[in-house]
């Protein structure tokens, strides 16, 4: 197995150099070679209804945070807004 | 629809915001147009170690819109992250539903414009967490982030490629619009990106098999839905006429330039990496719950609109017109229900008069008009008592006042006149001044019979019954 | 002796009988961080007036008689993964370097409640991923058994530091055995809590499905008060259990007769060191001496499971931490070139190699044409160890086995390894995969006095057994054994 480190990184958002290309193939083909002696096992990935989620009511709860606190940790704000270099789709 | 001996086919992917009062995994505020990023928690901005918690009207909402779509409903169910990157996707993951969604094979009748109906599959309807807002500005280098909308409910109603072009696919997106209105689970609001759409469309002759097909994103109203069909059928068939293929690919719609561009092709197309939410546990809603849903769904507006026609006798297009607008249909019915027993005239002062005002921006309830003056109104004209223009008098008053009608009738002397002496004798007078006409109505003119009516109407100041004015003088002229 | 050397449980009965005030004892705990930890580098934040302040609030609580809880006035450490408001939460990552949260995971909400004193945040592998604490941005704790070695990972800081008395007790958490590893490199007692006991609300996850907040202390009582504190269900945790917690504390018990340990073979052999296997052995035949009995099992899947929790936990956390990526918290580089040259460069400017090698590896698994080969089948296999232990519980109370299978290892031995690093999980990961309760406590010491650790694992909820069993342990074997630093 050879796995397409750049292909992944770039799929990650991680930029890797072609100085840590060989390193990260290494030790990523180790991993998956080890993991590659799981045995098949015939059988279905089902959900689990003994496994239930109790939903939430729909109701307004809790204090709130004004926008000042809640954006603290934004790297760039502008008028009230988390900046971002020009994205366009 | 067929274009230039292809057929067009066209699949939908509606996506409708929720009017739940939270978001679908915390517990803020679900509104529209507020100040940018006040209605955000941590959990919401995905904030590290923040879980989310499932929102039990989302589910129930969401199999309301199932039933109503005739799905069956995976009452057990997971829900599955999709993975990309975007500024305003804050856990750079979107919940969603992948492999089980919560309603899935169902299917719309849409009744087109002559009244024949189509029928469109319904592939699955899921639920998931809208994105944030990117806001752009010429006058600033970056892109600003709003992220307001993140965790606002959707569900995602996707058809099958069952369209024939775009007539159908407007009249499907009407439809499910006007479901959704009906059983109040969405405001269906175009201009606030309430409802948004992405289409497939591909071509083929017929007898062969379906063509490749391309996807259009940022189809934000349902005239740019058609607008863009149209276009994306067109450029597919020159593609195939100019001896081309078409590429498996998603567009953009332009619906400003009216064009539709390459945003990535099948070979660049995005990796999800879907896998089970992990932060969630197994959606089990109890089968007593779904029935329950199920049982409480009100009548479904093509239902309505088909019960209209068929015990009110009033036309398909005017059922359709009343049902378009729940507020409308719901004081129809409530006309009905306080003892008017002329539907077909209350269905014409619905799309007149009342339309008229609405369409102004004002509600029904906001006024002073209630079901019981409306029913006895409309008895007074189906009496003759009062004439139609009379009757518009009076309703422009109890819009605006709570005044008693025969009140209004008395004071503004707007009783019609249907004593026959009384009309015997305006009719006397009225034949004596335009022989001429007499004349040349006995000689053949028929419309001049019209004339004398109108003469007569005249002379009454509107207060005489035209049936009646039209039996009497005809009586006079012996024709 | 001094204050900061005693137990939690005696304190307790200390400051409630007004013998010392929680400042005092604060003031203990600061000296001691003073003197030592320059050497073993447990803390990467210790808020000294905060810890003050809190403390004199705890006595002002206690001398009015506002709070019940045991574990009032108690200085606590909390790993750094634990989300505190207005206290730096870092991961021991740049990418966190400044983020401040502005909300409480539910378990610090708990003991605030119960009025503990947050002594500071420690030390650990970057986002909880590593078994040497290492992989820290910030720098390398260091076992105080030996200050050349390894205190384990990921919750390296929190097992240091209560093992040299910088923390009386501490909050760790264990995804693929970060609590119980350490813990036995360190000569302590941590407990992995069932899967869902203690919420995760404010735990920056890791593997969402695998993590546990967990307690660490210097014996068994003092982790059944903090566990006693810490679980209970929480509606802000979807996956949090919703069932009643009775209290471990209260119902603590070394009557072990009857009790049926089952020992699996797969644990004793192969990758185990043979002094820690014969440690673990011979505390078993200590505990047979007490009442229990030695039953002989297998549980044939293990020798996949790290294979298995390899695939889930970075298919997890390749998602979990795709948050990270310089828009609304956290690092982001500098002068960027358009977006996606933020995104590339934030993330691999402000994570460190492990942390991109796992997310690289979960990208891998969950990537088209992958899915089925290698995350299905790795949740399949968790689906059928789950159900070995299933299995075996029907027939045994317990199984015990050695935590890690060798003492601490010398930093920087295994870094460059990734493989040879993995391995000291082998005895732990199984754990996780089934969602069990587990606990380390120390069975034993090397030649040159390193600690060795024995675990011990439970059924589902049954957190009682499991300590119980580890009181009779430690009466017989002997209580926590003070590192000479």
């Amino acid at each position: 197995m050879n796995i397409d480190i750049k292909h992944i990184a770039k799929l990650s958002r991680l930029r890797i150099d072609d100085s840590e290309l060989a390193g990260y193939e290494k030790e990523m083909n180790d991993i998956i070679a080890m993991v590659e002696s799981m045995p098949d096992i015939k059988d279905e990935l089902t959900v689990d209804p003994q496994n239930v989620m109790a939903l939430r009511p729909d109701e307004e709860i809790g204090e709130k945070i004004p926008r000042d606190e809640i954006l603290k940790n934004a790297p760039k704000v502008v008028a009230g807004c988390v900046v971002v270099p020009k994205t366009v789709d | 629809m067929m274009i230039k001996g292809y057929e067009v086919v066209v699949g939908l992917e509606v996506h409708a915001e929720l009017n739940t009062k939270t978001k679908i995994y915390c517990s803020c505020k679900n509104s529209f147009g507020l100040e940018v990023n006040t209605q955000v928690c941590p959990i919401c901005l995905g904030m590290p170690g923040t879980l989310p918690t499932l929102n039990e009207k989302v589910v129930e909402y969401a199999i309301k819109m199932g039933h109503a779509l005739n799905c069956s409903i995976n009452r057990i169910c997971k829900q599955d992250r999709k993975n990309y990157f975007y500024p305003d996707l804050p856990k750079s993951y979107q919940i969603s539903q992948a492999d089980i969604p919560l309603c899935q094979n169902g299917y719309l009748d849409v009744i087109m414009d002559e009244g024949e109906v189509k029928r469109i599959g319904i592939e699955r309807i899921h639920i998931e967490e809208d994105a944030g807002k990117l806001l752009h500005s010429d006058k600033f280098d970056g892109s600003l982030v709003d992220f307001n909308r993140c965790g606002v409910p959707l569900i995602e109603i996707v058809s099958k490629p069952d369209m024939r072009g775009s007539d159908e696919a407007k009249a499907y997106l009407e439809t499910v619009r006007s479901i959704l209105k009906y059983i109040d689970i969405s405001d269906c609001k175009m201009q606030e990106g309430s409802i948004r759409c992405d289409v497939n469309v591909s071509v083929h002759k017929p007898g062969e098999p379906f063509g490749t097909r391309c996807e259009m994103k940022n189809v934000n109203s349902f005239s740019a839905a058609v607008r863009g069909i149209d276009y994306e059928a067109n450029r597919q068939i020159e593609v195939l006429e100019a001896g081309g293929t078409v590429v498996q690919e998603t567009r953009r719609w332009d619906d400003q330039k009216g064009v539709s561009v390459s945003m990535r092709t099948k070979e660049d197309a995005q990796d999800y990496r879907y896998f089970p939410e992990p932060d969630l546990l197994t959606i089990v809603v109890p089968q007593e719950k779904v029935d329950e849903l199920k049982r409480t769904l009100p009548e479904l507006p093509n239902a309505k609109i088909m019960r209209y026609v068929k015990d009110y006798g009033i036309s398909h297009y005017d059922a359709a017109m009343i049902v378009d607008v729940v507020e409308k249909s719901a004081f129809f019915e409530k006309c009905l229900e306080a003892g008017c027993k002329s539907p077909k005239i209350l269905s014409n002062w619905i799309l007149g008069e009342i339309s008229k005002f609405m369409n102004e921006g004002a509600a029904i309830e906001d006024t002073k008009l209630t079901p019981e003056k409306m029913a006895e109104l409309i008895g007074l004209i189906d009496g003759g008592k009062i004439s139609t223009a009379a009757a518009k008098t009076v309703f422009d008053i109890i819009v605006k006042e709570d005044r008693d009608i025969n009140e209004i009738i008395e004071e503004k002397g707007l009783a019609q006149v249907s004593d026959e002496s009384a009309l015997e004798k305006i009719a006397d007078e009225v034949l004596a001044a335009n022989e001429k006409s007499v004349s040349d109505y006995l000689g053949g003119k028929t419309n001049a019979l019209g004339y004398l009516v109108g003469q007569c109407m005249k002379a009454s100041k509107g207060k005489a019954n035209p049936g009646a004015m039209k039996e009497i003088i005809l009586k006079k002229i012996g024709g | 002796m001094k204050l900061y050397e005693y137990n939690a449980f005696e304190l307790s009965e200390m400051i409630k009988s007004k013998k010392i005030s929680s400042k005092e004892l604060t003031e203990s705990v600061l000296e001691r961080k003073d003197e030592v930890d320059g050497k073993v580098e447990a803390y990467l934040n210790f808020d000294r007036e905060g810890a003050l302040a809190a403390a004199e609030r705890a006595d002002r609580l206690i001398s009015a008689g506002g709070v019940k809880s045991r574990l009032a006035g108690i200085p606590i450490g909390i790993k750094d993964n634990i989300s505190t408001a207005g206290i730096a939460t870092t991961c021991a990552s740049k990418m966190l370097e400044n983020y401040v949260p502005v909300f409480n995971a539910t378990v610090i909400d708990k003991l605030s409640a119960a009025g503990c004193v947050i002594s500071g945040k420690l030390n650990m592998d970057e986002f909880a991923m590593g078994s040497s604490t290492e992989n820290s941005y910030f720098k390398t704790t260091k076992n105080p058994f030996d200050l050349s070695c390894v205190p384990g990972g990921s919750s390296g800081g929190s097992a240091a530091a209560v093992s040299c008395g910088e923390a009386v007790i501490a909050l760790g958490s264990d995804t693929g055995g970060s609590i119980r590893q350490p813990a036995s490199l360190c000569g302590v007692v941590g407990l992995k809590p069932t899967y869902g006991s203690v919420s995760r609300y404010g735990l920056v996850a890791f593997a969402s499905s695998l993590d546990q907040i967990g307690p660490i202390g210097r014996c068994v009582k003092d982790v059944a008060l903090l566990q006693d504190e810490i679980q209970g269900h929480d509606k802000m945790d979807a996956t949090s259990a919703d069932r009643s917690y009775a209290s471990l504390y209260d119902n603590l018990s070394e009557d072990i007769s009857g009790l049926k340990i089952g020992i699996p073979s797969e644990y004793y052999g192969k990758g185990v060191k043979p002094e820690v296997a014969e440690a673990v052995t011979s505390a078993v035949k200590e505990l047979e001496k007490r009442g229990a009995k030695a039953v002989p099992i297998s549980l044939p899947s293990t020798e996949y499971a790290l294979s298995a929790y390899y695939i889930i936990a970075c298919a997890e956390a390749s998602s979990n931490l795709a948050r990270f990526d310089g828009v609304k918290y956290g690092y982001r580089a500098k002068d960027c070139d358009g977006l996606i040259d933020m995104y590339e460069r934030t993330r691999s400017e402000g994570f460190g190699r492990e942390v991109k090698r796992r997310i690289m590896l979960g990208t891998f698994v969950l990537s088209s044409g992958y899915f089925d080969a290698y995350y299905k089948k790795a949740k399949l296999l968790q689906k059928r160890i789950a159900k070995e232990f299933e299995d075996a519980f029907k027939t045994v109370d317990v199984i015990v086995t050695p935590t890690s299978p060798s003492e601490a290892f010398k930093i920087g031995e295994r870094i460059s390894d990734p493989l040879a690093m993995y391995a000291a999980d082998i005895c732990t990961v199984t754990v996780n995969i089934a969602g069990l309760p587990a606990l380390s406590i120390p069975c034993g010491y090397s030649s040159s006095g390193l600690p060795y650790g024995m675990q011990i694992i439970g059924r589902k909820f049954d957190e009682q057994t499991v300590l119980n069993l580890a009181l009779a342990h430690e009466n017989a074997f002997g209580g926590f054994r003070r590192p000479k630093l």
